[in-house]
Order: C-alpha cells, then sequence, then structure tokens
C-alpha cells in the first residue's frame, strides 16, 4: 500500500522528534504504519536526530549507575501491550476504544481513550455514497483512512492517506459509493458544522 | 556550511581503529560496546558507552531548554535502557546515535507525560519494530544514514540552525523564534524552507 497523501515534513519532522500532541501523533502513526516511504521519511528524520545528539556538546553527567549483574535481560517491545483487533493499526494497540455507537443512518463513530492528548481522538465508519457534513475547524482535524475512501474538495483520500486539515480548511467530504470508509481522527479546536447531520452530530463528538 | 557539523562528520569518518605508530589504538566503537552488552553484559563496554553518549544526550537536551536535573534523569534513563534492550539493536536498521536517540526521545516523553500516562512511546516502539517493507530496505539503513549525514552538511548555516533548534526545542515554532529573536513567520517559511532543502538532497542522494 502506498499513499496518496502524506503529511507535509514538518509533521514529520515534529512526530519523529516527539513533540506533537499524543492524539495528533497517534493519527500519524497510523498513517505512517501503513505507508512505506512516510515511513522511510521518519527514519531520515531519526537519523538527523542521531547526528544532532553526535553534535552535542556534552555535558558531565553526576553519575554513572551501577548495572546488574549477570547478563542484559533484553525487553520485548510491544510485550505487555494487549493484541489489537483485527484490521487495527497495531500502533492502536496501547489505547482502550470504546463500543461503535451510531451517530447517524449509516454513520457510526466509537472514541479512544487517550489520557495524554489535549485533541479528541475517534473513529468514524460511514456507509458508501454518504454525504458527511459541510464543516470547517477552528483547529486541526486530522485523519489516517483506514479503508475505503473518500472525496472532498482537496482530492479523493483512500486506505493509507492522511488528510492534513486546519483552520484554513472548510469542506464537505462525500463518501466513496461502493466501499464506504473508516478513518481515525484527531481534534484540536472546535468543528463548525453545518446543516441537519452537523447538528445532530455535534452533541455526539462532544464539540 | 555548518562548521562545528562538518568537524562531527569528520569524526564520523574515523574507523573504528587506526595505526598510530606501530601499533592499533581502539577507538571509540558503540556497535561492538552494545554488542557487548547484549552478548555477556559486559559492564566496562557500559560504561564507556556511558561516558561517551550519556552527556551529550544530557547536553542535547539542556540546549533545549532542559532543567540540569531532568537532562540528568532522561540522560541516565536513556542509558539504562540502552542497557537493558542491547539485544535488539540492530546496526543495519540505524547507527547507535540514531537508536540512542530514539530512545532518548522515547524517555522524554515518558517523563514529561509521566503524570498524563501517556502511552506515546509504546506507539514509538511499534513502529521501530515494523518489519521493513522491502528486503532491500535493511541494506538501505547505513546508506541513509550516510545520506542524511551528507545532505545535512549542504545545509547553509541558517537552515541547519533552524533544523536542529526545532528538533531539539520539542519543535515549538514560538520557542524557536523566541531562541533566535526572529519573527515566528519567518521561522516557520525558513523551517519549511530547510526542510525542503534537505528533502532535495535527500532525494537527489538516492
Amino acid at each position: 500500500m502506498s499513499a496518496a497523501h502524506r503529511p507535509s515534513d514538518e509533521t514529520l519532522a515534529a512526530f519523529a522528534a516527539g513533540s506533537l500532541d499524543e492524539g495528533l501523533a497517534l493519527v500519524v502513526a497510523a498513517h505512517v504504519e501503513l505507508d512505506p516511504e512516510s515511513r522511510r521519511r521518519v527514519r531520515e528524520f531519526q537519523a538527523v536526530q542521531g547526528l544532532l545528539l553526535d553534535a552535542a556538546e556534552p555535558v558531565a553527567m553526576a553519575g554513572r549507575p551501577s548495572v546488574g549483574g549477570g547478563r542484559a535481560v533484553p525487553v520485548a517491545f510491544g510485550a505487555g501491550a494487549p493484541p489489537v483487533e483485527a484490521g487495527m493499526p497495531r500502533v492502536l494497540s496501547p489505547y482502550a476504544l470504546g463500543a461503535w455507537r451510531p451517530i447517524g443512518i449509516r454513520i457510526a463513530m466509537r472514541r479512544l481513550s487517550v489520557p495524554g492528548a489535549q485533541s479528541r481522538v475517534f473513529m468514524l465508519r460511514a456507509g458508501p455514497g454518504i454525504a458527511l457534513p459541510h464543516h470547517r475547524h477552528t483547529g486541526f482535524e486530522w485523519t489516517t483512512i483506514l479503508s475505503g475512501a473518500y472525496e472532498h474538495e482537496y482530492g479523493r483520500y483512500a486506505a493509507g492517506d492522511f488528510d492534513e486539515a486546519d483552520a484554513e480548511h472548510d469542506h464537505t467530504p462525500r463518501v466513496d459509493p461502493v466501499e464506504g470508509c473508516t478513518c481515525i481522527v484527531a481534534m484540536t479546536g472546535n468543528v463548525l458544522f453545518q446543516g441537519w447531520l452537523g447538528r445532530l452530530l455535534q452533541p455526539l463528538v462532544r464539540l | 556550511m555548518a562548521v562545528a557539523f562538518a568537524f562531527t562528520v569528520e569524526q564520523m569518518r574515523e574507523a573504528p581503529a587506526v595505526a598510530r605508530g606501530d601499533r592499533f589504538v581502539a577507538l571509540f566503537d558503540p556497535n561492538a560496546l552494545i554488542a557487548a552488552i547484549a552478548r555477556s553484559g559486559d559492564r566496562a563496554a557500559f560504561a564507556e558507552l556511558f561516558d561517551h553518549f550519556a552527556p551529550r544526550v544530557k547536553g542535547l537536551l539542556m540546549r533545549g531548554g532542559a532543567s540540569a536535573e531532568l537532562a540528568e534523569e532522561i540522560a541516565q534513563e536513556t542509558l539504562l535502557s540502552v542497557w537493558r534492550k542491547a539485544a535488539l539493536f540492530d546496526p543495519a536498521k540505524a547507527s547507535a546515535s540514531t537508536w540512542i536517540a530514539t530512545i532518548a526521545r522515547n524517555q522524554r516523553i515518558d517523563i514529561a507525560r509521566r503524570e498524563t500516562r501517556s502511552r506515546l512511546s509504546q506507539v514509538y516502539e511499534i513502529l521501530d519494530e515494523e518489519a521493513p517493507e522491502r528486503p532491500d530496505e535493511m541494506v538501505a539503513g547505513a546508506q541513509r544514514e550516510a545520506r542524511v549525514k551528507a545532505a545535512m552538511t549542504e545545509l547553509s548555516a541558517d537552515q541547519y540552525r533552524v533544523v536542529e533548534l526545532a528538533f531539539i526545542e520539542g519543535f515549538s515554532h514560538q520557542d524557536v523564534a523566541k531562541r533566535l529573536a526572529i519573527p515566528l513567520g519567518t521561522v516557520k517559511s525558513r523551517l519549511r524552507l530547510a526542510l525542503s532543502h534537505l528533502r532535495g538532497k535527500l532525494e537527489d542522494l538516492r
């Protein structure tokens, strides 16, 4: 799978530096898991950090810890993480997923509990051909498409694609007429929905 | 051309051991040290690795505005983590410096967001263990490091400094603007320009 829409280099660099909000970072991570090209870019930015470490001015340490006798015990990465549901990105496994709840006709959402996030994180599943309510943002709305596709003023977004919308965006996504769409979204600030579906969605997304 | 950086690149080109007079003088070889820790829990190797990297992790964090205490704690935890995870280090995937820098990032996140029960470092770990998509990707690991190094040396001093500060300072554009005493808009456009320049160099070198 290779994506047609990727995060900007600024976003991937901030992701690699570990300075994005946890919810925004999680949505970027879901994309990076699905897209080898972005994974390559993140590794390049991590190599930049390695170089900066090499170039850093050393500052004397107060002490050196004593390390245990015997052999080093390797820690298996992710060993403690609960198994992830089939079809879900593995990066979601550290988080509790709520149940799918219908929030309209052929639209359902489920929350992700991301304790460290300032943003709200949820998954959205929409049936084929649905037009999501026209809306605009006061903050960020970052989306990674997990399956299916949608289309709006800025192009078509299919599985693995990343949609980086900010306050300047104002859009009306239309869901793929055959496949429907499932995506993960992190949102900061407010989203201003218009129309009846938006009014329905508003209190449910707690915006 | 960033002078301080060019010096580092020269350092990196040094072979693990060079002939000096009639005998070989062992130089710092982090891969061998990490391998020795993984193989036999070699405490002398750990001490050498610690003495090289911990002060640099601390220095880098303090440059980014961390207090000496916090930087010390993160550096300690980072190197302890290197001790525990030595067997997971794969030199084909990334250099020792890059590997340790990512561990330091994860420790920084864990410690800074302790009270919020952040799980972000687990997310990074899951991504890092993700199997490479193409079989040639492992070979590309060392080449990638060399390419990034070459591309970084081609940044102008200005561009280098913006990229450096953006990574070091937790990437708050506001902080970088304050540190460099230039307007926020200028930081944003310089950063975009520096990253796209870096991107261009990286693609040229592919």
